[in-house]
């Protein structure tokens, strides 16, 4: 598993590679979560990531609570259905952004 | 397929997931179901190192089997690790699932992932060791092989 981050605008762009379970999605997290800061607008992109457990849930939520009261913004692209089916069961998918590509997820973040 | 044996570490769910999406082939699941399966062992599995081998400070292995008949797909996980029935674990209801993010407890989302992702699972005791087994159908038009 890789966590690529660059700027577009700005905009943090963060691309995960690879499986998100309990060995890899803590790794992730620690680079994530220092991104969510006050008025950040973060793009995580999904599209490399074909399998993700509560784990990756977990990293979600972390984020999702820190960004929370902080005016940031977070938007996923690229999400697998396997994994939009998992978010979907626990209820994560109605508390996130989601768009199909990355294009669209920038657009998103400038709306 | 050969029973798969690994340390029961973390770094070796890729390896335990790997085993599991070739043994979803071979039974002909669909990709849906395949995804599930791994995820439901994934989940028991990582639950196994988390709540068993780690907090005791055991190390052991874990065994990943699996049998194929003209119906279902079996996987087992074995381990070594203390007593630990997965169906005895607090799962999240209804309330908590629909919860906004910023209350939710998340205990016990693998557990109701892992039930949710099969269509049956069981767990006995046996000389020592956990066994958690996983059921899925198999499509009804897949040919035995």
């Amino acid at each position: 598993m890789d966590v690529n981050i660059r700027s577009i605008d700005d905009i943090t762009v963060v691309a995960i590679e690879g499986a998100l379970d309990a060995a890899t999605a803590p790794i992730a997290q620690q680079q994530l979560l220092p991104l969510a800061t006050a008025g950040c607008r973060i793009l995580l992109d999904l599209t490399g990531v074909p399998y993700m457990s509560s784990a990756g849930l977990r990293m979600l939520l972390s984020t999702y609570r820190q960004l929370s009261g902080k005016d940031g913004r977070i938007v996923l692209v690229g999400v697998a259905e396997e994994i939009q089916d998992t978010m979907s069961v626990t209820g994560f998918i109605n508390f996130f952004t989601l768009r199909a590509t990355p294009e669209e997820g920038i657009a998103a973040l400038k709306g | 397929m050969e029973p798969l044996t690994v340390p029961g570490m973390l770094p070796a769910l890729e390896e335990i997931g790997r085993y599991v999406m070739a043994a979803a082939a071979e039974a002909g699941l669909d990709k849906r179901a395949s995804y599930r399966l791994r995820l439901a062992v994934d989940e028991i599995a990582t639950n196994i190192v988390v709540y068993g081998y780690q907090p005791s400070g055991t190390e052991g292995d874990i065994i990943v089997s699996s049998t194929i008949d003209d119906h279902v797909l079996k996987i087992a996980l074995e381990d070594t690790g203390p007593e630990f029935d997965p169906r005895q674990h607090a799962m999240p209801d209804e309330d908590e699932l629909t919860r906004p993010l910023e209350d939710r407890q998340m205990g016990g989302l693998g557990v109701y992932l892992a039930f949710e992702g099969v269509d049956d699972f069981h767990y006995e005791r046996v000389d020592g060791r956990n066994r958690n087994i996983f059921v899925v159908n198999r499509p009804s038009a897949a040919p035995a092989t």
